[in-house]
């Protein structure tokens, strides 16, 4: 159903009954039957600080023909709305597409918030959808972030690149850029909804470009990534390739922006399962290893040579030595991001040419984790976010002279 | 006898002053039409980067599968295009250049030759160009594949493969430009086959060990690695 005439079948039902107070959009098929009962059951016990004259409707992505089914009694409406062209490839790039085509919705439909949930349903519980709705109801800010609740060594890709790039450069410290699940407000939606962006949808990112309040909030929810069954370097391509073209999209935004500054954080966060097994860090170290025996040339094309040279030392290190400075870490994902602007060499190639770093950092972060406390865990992130903000200005050198400025 | 060596050398004098002279004016226009090309070849390519530009060329193409950008990563696809269209107007002045040269000097033989083989060139440079671009693609692609495979012959298969394309490449070249024919056919054969064989022989006895390692640490690891139970990178 074209999303025209959802928003016209959404308009009447609304003008016949009372406004839009929520909108909860689902990114992923599902069964409507199952969905309406738990979201009838997640509202329900919520309890939201929503109007008693406010309704609340539920986003799906429909099936060919379906159209609007209101509600009756506690069960809310159900909208199919429409996924967002995309021209991008994988599957976050469908469930960005989706969380596109609810944000339109919920801006043609004027609803007062609007709470994207991701395609296996999990965060469509009470506890989860009251901590994203509520301060976005509140007006407390435009835009709610989860901080799931992760183990020490899940999520790499983020505390390696998404989160120290993102905050360093955008100056919002959110701890999850990309998420499955957040909140947003009416203006929210209606800035971003209206957008004709094809690329990935970085929620935190867009908010920063429009100067919104973001907020986070700690989830105990754990979700199957979409991402599971691909290898490392079409994760990297997928996800890293896309962040760096936002970072080349907005590059007139980000150089202007100094200091991170702290977001509000609401909820508690949930316990860390320490788990007894050790990882392996040696087959990480060898693939580091046998690339910079092998893949020189390709990193000599982006990385300047005081890089390579401390490449060089890294390789030569024994596994219990094994240690990527911060400051390396920093600057390589910089080069890496100026590369795929420069397109030094093909950007298939370049993310080829990362994923071994990406492995050696990971060997050392590992390293490095597996002796600390949770606590420890986080306050390590921590120094490794501030590592990109303080090498920040090396990118923004290296982006406005790439030619001149190469140390 | 001093005077007929005298004459002789004075009539090949004239002759050769003569030809000069009648080839001059071919030469003249040659390069008026080349000049007058190139100066057009350059309001084409400005023209051309203009347009391309303000209808936002390079995010049209840098989006979706035809990803031009993929196979020339130096050039922006505007640059790409704008080169074309310059290199394509300086080849039509030459030509132009060569068909005034041979209605200037009265020399026809000499543009029918270069004529009937233009072409050929043209097709030829045209292959020399799609397959070193190929021949380095695919030498890193193989390249960083390998190597995220934990292959310890990456570079080897790598170099091997932008051989066996390069090699390719020149015999079709070759062939297209039909120069030596039954050599070429034989030669790259020869050269097709050498190396292949070389490499056989490379894995099979000189780095025999090398392989079976690798291939026992293939063989030894476990479908899953452990590590990525709790290891996850996303």
């Amino acid at each position: 159903m074209p999303a025209t005439d959802v928003a016209a079948g959404t308009k009447m039902t609304t003008e016949q009954n009372s406004a839009i107070e929520l909108l909860i959009g689902v990114t992923g098929d599902v069964n409507p039957v199952d969905l309406r009962s738990r979201a009838a059951a997640a509202v329900a016990q919520s309890s939201l600080p929503v109007r008693a004259s406010g309704q609340v409707v539920v986003a799906w992505p429909g099936v060919e023909g379906a159209g609007v089914e209101s509600g009756n009694g506690s069960a809310p409406t159900l909208i199919p709305y429409r996924p967002a062209a995309t021209n991008e490839a994988g599957p976050w790039a469908q469930i960005s597409a989706a969380q596109r085509g609810i944000l339109t919705l919920a801006a043609e439909v004027k609803a007062a918030a609007c709470i994207v949930i991701g395609p296996d349903l999990k965060a469509l519980r009470a506890d989860t959808v009251h901590a994203l709705g509520a301060p976005v109801l509140d007006r407390q800010c435009d835009l709610v972030m989860p901080i799931y609740a992760l183990e020490r060594y899940e999520g790499l890709v983020n505390t390696a690149i998404l989160m120290p790039l993102a905050r360093a450069l955008y100056c919002k410290r959110v701890q999850m850029p990309l998420a499955l699940d957040f909140a947003a407000s009416a203006s929210y939606a209606e800035r971003i909804g209206a957008k004709a962006n094809r690329g990935l949808l970085w929620p935190a990112i867009a908010a920063a470009q429009e100067t919104m309040q973001v907020g986070q909030v700690h989830l105990p929810v754990r979700h199957q990534t979409p991402m599971e069954g691909l290898d490392l370097t079409a994760v990297l391509t997928q996800i890293v390739g896309a962040l760096f073209l936002e970072v080349e999209r907005t590059a007139a935004t980000w150089q202007r922006g100094r200091s991170a500054q702290p977001t509000p954080v609401w909820g508690q966060p949930a316990q860390m399962h320490e788990s007894e097994e050790t990882i392996e860090v040696r087959p990480m170290i060898e693939s580091f290893q046998l690339a910079s025996r092998n893949l020189d040339e390709l990193w000599q094309l982006v990385l300047p040579p005081v890089t390579l040279l401390e490449l060089r030392h890294l390789a030569r290190c024994e596994p219990e030595q094994f240690k990527m400075a911060d400051r390396i870490w920093a600057r390589i994902v910089y080069d890496f991001a100026l590369a795929h602007r420069l397109r030094s060499i093909s950007r298939v190639h370049l993310m080829g040419a990362l994923t071994p770093l990406y492995l050696g950092w990971v060997a050392s972060y590992v390293q490095e984790a597996s002796m600390m406390t949770a606590e420890q865990v986080v306050q390590r992130q921590e120094q490794l976010a501030r590592a990109f903000e303080e090498n920040k200005p090396y990118l923004v050198s290296r982006w406005r002279w790439p030619d001149r400025f190469n140390p | 006898m001093w005077n007929q060596v005298g004459q002789s050398l004075q009539q090949s004098m004239e002759r050769v002053v003569d030809k000069v002279a009648m080839l001059l004016p071919g030469v003249f226009a040659f390069i008026v039409a080349a000049l007058i090309f190139l100066v057009i070849a350059w309001a084409a390519a400005w023209v051309t980067r203009r347009v391309l530009m303000a209808t936002h060329f390079d995010e049209r193409m840098t989006r979706g599968a035809s990803k031009i950008a993929e196979w020339t990563p130096t050039y922006t696809p505007t640059r790409l295009a704008t080169r074309v269209v310059f290199w394509l107007f300086v080849l039509i002045g030459l030509l132009v250049g060569i068909s005034a040269f041979a209605a200037g000097s009265s020399e026809p033989a000499v543009s029918d030759a270069i004529f009937g083989y233009v072409p050929r060139i043209v097709g030829a440079t045209l292959l020399l160009v799609v397959g070193n671009i190929l021949a380095r693609f695919v030498s890193r692609s193989v390249l960083v594949t390998a190597v995220n495979m934990n292959l310890d012959y990456a570079r080897l298969l790598s170099i091997g493969v932008k051989w066996l394309v390069l090699v390719l490449t020149w015999a079709m070249v070759l062939d297209h430009l039909a120069l030596g024919k039954g050599i070429v056919d034989m030669a790259f054969g020869i050269l097709f086959g050498g190396i292949v064989l070389a490499l056989s022989l490379a894995v099979g006895l000189g780095s025999r060990d090398l392989v079976s390692r690798s291939l026992e640490r293939e063989a030894a690891k476990p479908v899953e690695m452990p590590p990525s139970d709790k290891l996850r990178h996303f």
